[in-house]
């Protein structure tokens, strides 16, 4: 029951917004955006970068995870993290329009400022997961004869694949907060509508953006979550 | 380009029943550190023998026993399992047909317990119906009802299942050789008793050549072939079978190391039949009679217990046949003495008096 | 395309000081306010539902909730209702703040050992008393980190409440974002950015600081 609680939440909060929609009666501006095919559209751009921005992540910080635990350098490793964290301490707004002064604005300059901006919490979960394997785990592994490329296969990773997962999904619900502010860089997405509603006066607007966003990020983190329960190696 | 390494680990992987181990002049030196970890160690143990390594924490008997299987790289001398240069076959092969059992356990978390014991047979490459009933055959072995642990996952057994498992991976296929390392030292005394007597029982029927490091002495008397005792840098203080070695310390740091009642130690590795018992009706009939299995120290504390002169021993059947008496079991522990130069091993046989 | 003119950010840098120091000013201003409202309310809320399970979950879950809702939609939300500038962002800095700060109570409170609980009762404490005056003393270390958390996640976040007005050095980075294309875009962003890293790094310094100054000596490793 518990698990179901954030689907009927959306569900309801959704149900909530379209009857209150419905009983308004929308002047041409609002009629422009307040319609399914925009809506759809703002929605299908919005997951879009939030799903490529994960995909990358995914790839790109959990071969850096590994690599980094298995660097010899600790100055190498201080470096990465270092840098990782100051990217942490740095608000994904200036991030996005930094690189939109620097380079140019657009749906690639999002996603870059996106992928930088959610690196850091899947980069430490995969390193915290891969140091929190047991030391006699590793050393039982190597003492029956696995090879360094099998110990990591067949025994650090599915140890350590519950907190990576879980930087996963911290990194999910970033990317869907950070893709909002996409829209400052023409990039698309809901937060077009909350900006539109906030220029234009049109309250019914900015609200059905900023709702629909938050059931996004709900939903998406509520669907990490059951991944996460399903994905866990049992036993652990 | 592997094939002779193939051979010479197949060779040595054929005799599952123990092969010889020999050490020659082996040093591990840690850059950056003045003195070695273990200097110029050799030993030879031979097909079939457990060998104990005892010694304190930091002593470097545990850095030598992981040299056997290459967890540790040796800075100079060599190993050789049968005659083979562990040194020049791949570590990894190598690994696979050396059983190892460490403090820690190390099951996977992630693995049931029949996947933990697989590890090995599916690296070697088995066939899944050879694996499984392999898998059956070993849970028996260490105890386990198959059908009802192979499923079950490390964290809902006890620590006292934990280490069998660990025992039963380790021997998963059939290795010559097993490396233990305080495989019993997490375990509560009342588990660790019981583990260790099970240990020398599946020991005997197995006869792998065993190097088992522990820092517990009496743990190394009651399971040893042969003790080594260690001191820094891991040199060989003594190296020589529990009676001898509690009758004949060979210098202080033996003796130190054996600490007080090393009489009573030996009692345990003697069985009552090695005493010249009494007559029947030198002991009243009691409750408490000694079994004819039992070790002349199981004999002691049954004297101590009922306060009695004489006991009776009965053999298997219950039935008596002959008395032990305090004086008895001493007249044993007098004429084990090949060496009467143990000061204090007399002082101490005397307050067996 | 805009190249980086160090000599010109200098230059930027120094003619507008007074503002940026203002700005930077304004920002801890706003993410102090929203740190002690949320403070008083994630104990208090914390204090109330550590022993109760139900309670509790709902708690922490609703909190949880606000955490994931992404930082623009909620300061939107909140300007039909309260306008622009300070109440918006105060509320939303507040909401934010308060998943580390209750669930961080939460945790610090029930990690007191059984055993000091039962002794401080056994001298006759009253329940009100071994939470006030044990329990609470114990928990600091661990709640003082939740502040901790939140002061880093509520500094980001202000910057973007400068959209819907909010005080602060995010107010740099949305003019930059106004004049692009123009000389002074990149220093305006850059100055917010790292004006803000800044921020961020000086105050988890003051963290550390306040943690050690304010722990009790026994409880300190």
């Amino acid at each position: 029951m518990k698990r179901f609680t954030t689907p009927i939440v959306v569900v309801l909060v959704l149900g909530v917004l379209l009857i209150w929609l419905s009983s308004l009666t929308l002047d041409s501006i609002e009629q422009r955006t307040l319609n399914v095919g925009y809506i759809v559209e703002r929605t299908r751009e919005h997951l879009g970068l939030t799903i490529a921005t994960s995909a990358l992540v995914a790839v790109l910080a959990i071969p850096t995870g590994i690599a980094l635990t298995r660097t010899r350098s600790r100055l190498v490793r201080a470096t990465v993290l270092g840098i990782a964290n100051i990217g942490q301490a740095t608000p994904a707004v200036g991030v996005i329009i930094l690189l939109a002064i620097l380079w140019q604005t657009g749906y690639s300059t999002a996603l870059v400022a996106l992928v930088i901006y959610s690196f850091l919490p899947v980069l430490s979960n995969t390193m915290t997961g891969l140091q929190q394997v047991d030391e006699g785990v590793r050393e039982s592994a190597k003492g029956m004869g696995m090879t360094p490329n099998q110990v990591l296969l067949r025994i650090e990773l599915p140890i350590a694949a519950p907190v990576i997962l879980a930087g996963l999904r911290t990194s999910i619900v970033f990317s869907v907060g950070a893709a909002t502010i996409a829209t400052f860089i023409n990039a698309g997405g809901l937060g077009d509508m909350i900006v539109n509603g906030l220029t234009l006066q049109r309250f019914p607007v900015l609200i059905t953006g900023a709702v629909l966003v938050a059931c996004i990020a709900l939903s998406l983190d509520w669907i990490a979550g059951v991944a996460e329960d399903l994905l866990r190696p049992r036993g652990i | 380009m592997h094939k002779p390494e193939d051979t010479a680990i197949l060779q040595i992987a054929r005799n599952t029943s123990g092969a010889q181990i020999v050490l020659d002049q082996v040093t591990k030196t840690y850059p950056h550190q003045p003195t070695s970890a273990v200097e110029n160690f050799s030993m030879t143990a031979e097909p079939g023998e457990l060998i104990m390594f005892v010694g304190p924490s930091g002593c470097g008997k545990t850095t030598t026993m992981k040299m056997i299987n290459r967890i540790i790289e040796p800075t100079s001398g060599s190993i050789r399992i049968d005659g083979r240069d562990v040194l020049s076959l791949d570590p990894n092969e190598l690994r696979r047909h050396i059983g190892y059992v460490i403090q820690q356990i190390g099951l996977f978390p992630h693995m049931t317990i029949a996947e933990n014991i697989a590890v090995v047979p599916k690296l070697l490459g088995w066939t899944k119906s050879r694996i499984n009933a392999r898998v059956d055959e070993l849970l028996e072995t260490v105890k386990l009802d198959p059908t009802k642990f192979s499923h079950r996952y490390p964290k809902q057994l006890s620590g006292g299942q934990q280490q069998r498992v660990g025992v039963a991976r380790a021997l998963a296929a059939d290795p010559p050789v097993m490396l233990m390392d305080e495989p019993f030292g997490a375990t509560d005394p009342i588990t660790r008793e019981s583990l260790q007597a099970e240990f020398l029982r599946l020991q005997e029927s197995l006869g792998k050549t065993i190097i088992f490091v522990t820092h517990d002495f009496d743990e190394a008397v009651r399971l040893g072939d042969r003790i080594a005792v260690l001191s820094e840098r891991s040199q060989i203080e003594q190296f020589d079978t529990p009676a001898n070695i509690l009758a004949a310390p060979a210098n202080d740091y033996v003796s130190s190391f054996i600490g007080h009642g090393a009489a009573i130690k030996r009692l345990v590795l003697i069985p009552v039949t090695e005493a010249k018992l009494g007559p029947i009706g030198d002991a009243e009939a009691g409750p408490i009679t000694v079994s004819i299995a039992d070790s002349l120290r199981d004999a002691l504390d049954a004297l101590v217990l009922s306060g009695a002169p004489a006991l009776m021993v009965v053999n298997a059947a219950k039935k008596p046949i002959g008395s032990i008496t305090v004086e008895r079991i001493s007249a044993v522990l007098g004429a084990d003495i090949p060496d009467v130069q143990g000061a204090g091993l007399v002082s101490a046989s005397g307050a067996g008096r | 395309m805009n190249q980086l003119d160090f000599d010109g950010l200098l230059t930027f840098w120094q003619q507008r000081s007074g503002d940026i120091l203002d700005m930077a000013f304004q920002h801890i201003a706003v993410v102090a306010v929203a740190l002690m409202i949320a403070v008083v309310i994630g104990v208090g809320v914390g204090m109330l539902v550590w022993d109760r399970p139900v309670p509790r979950s709902a708690v922490i879950a609703s909190a949880g909730v606000a955490l994931t809702i992404p930082s623009l939609a909620l300061l939107a939300i909140l300007v039909p209702a309260f306008g622009l500038g300070w109440v918006p962002t105060l509320i939303a800095l507040v909401l934010y703040s308060l998943l580390p700060i209750v669930r961080n109570t939460v945790v610090g409170l029930r990690a007191v050992p059984p055993a000091v609980m039962e002794s401080a009762k056994g001298m006759g404490m009253n329940p009100l008393g071994v939470l006030v005056g044990v329990q609470l003393p114990m928990a600091w270390p661990i709640i003082l980190t939740g502040v901790r958390v939140a002061a880093q996640l509520t500094i980001g976040t202000a910057a973007i409440a400068a959209y819907v007005a909010g005080p602060g050095l995010g107010q740099y980075i949305f003019k930059g974002l106004a004049s692009l294309g123009s000389k002074n875009a990149l220093n305006l962003a850059l100055t917010g950015t790292i004006g803000i890293v800044i921020l961020a790094l000086i105050v988890d310094a003051i963290f550390v600081f306040i943690a050690r100054y304010t722990t009790s000596r026994g409880l300190r490793a």
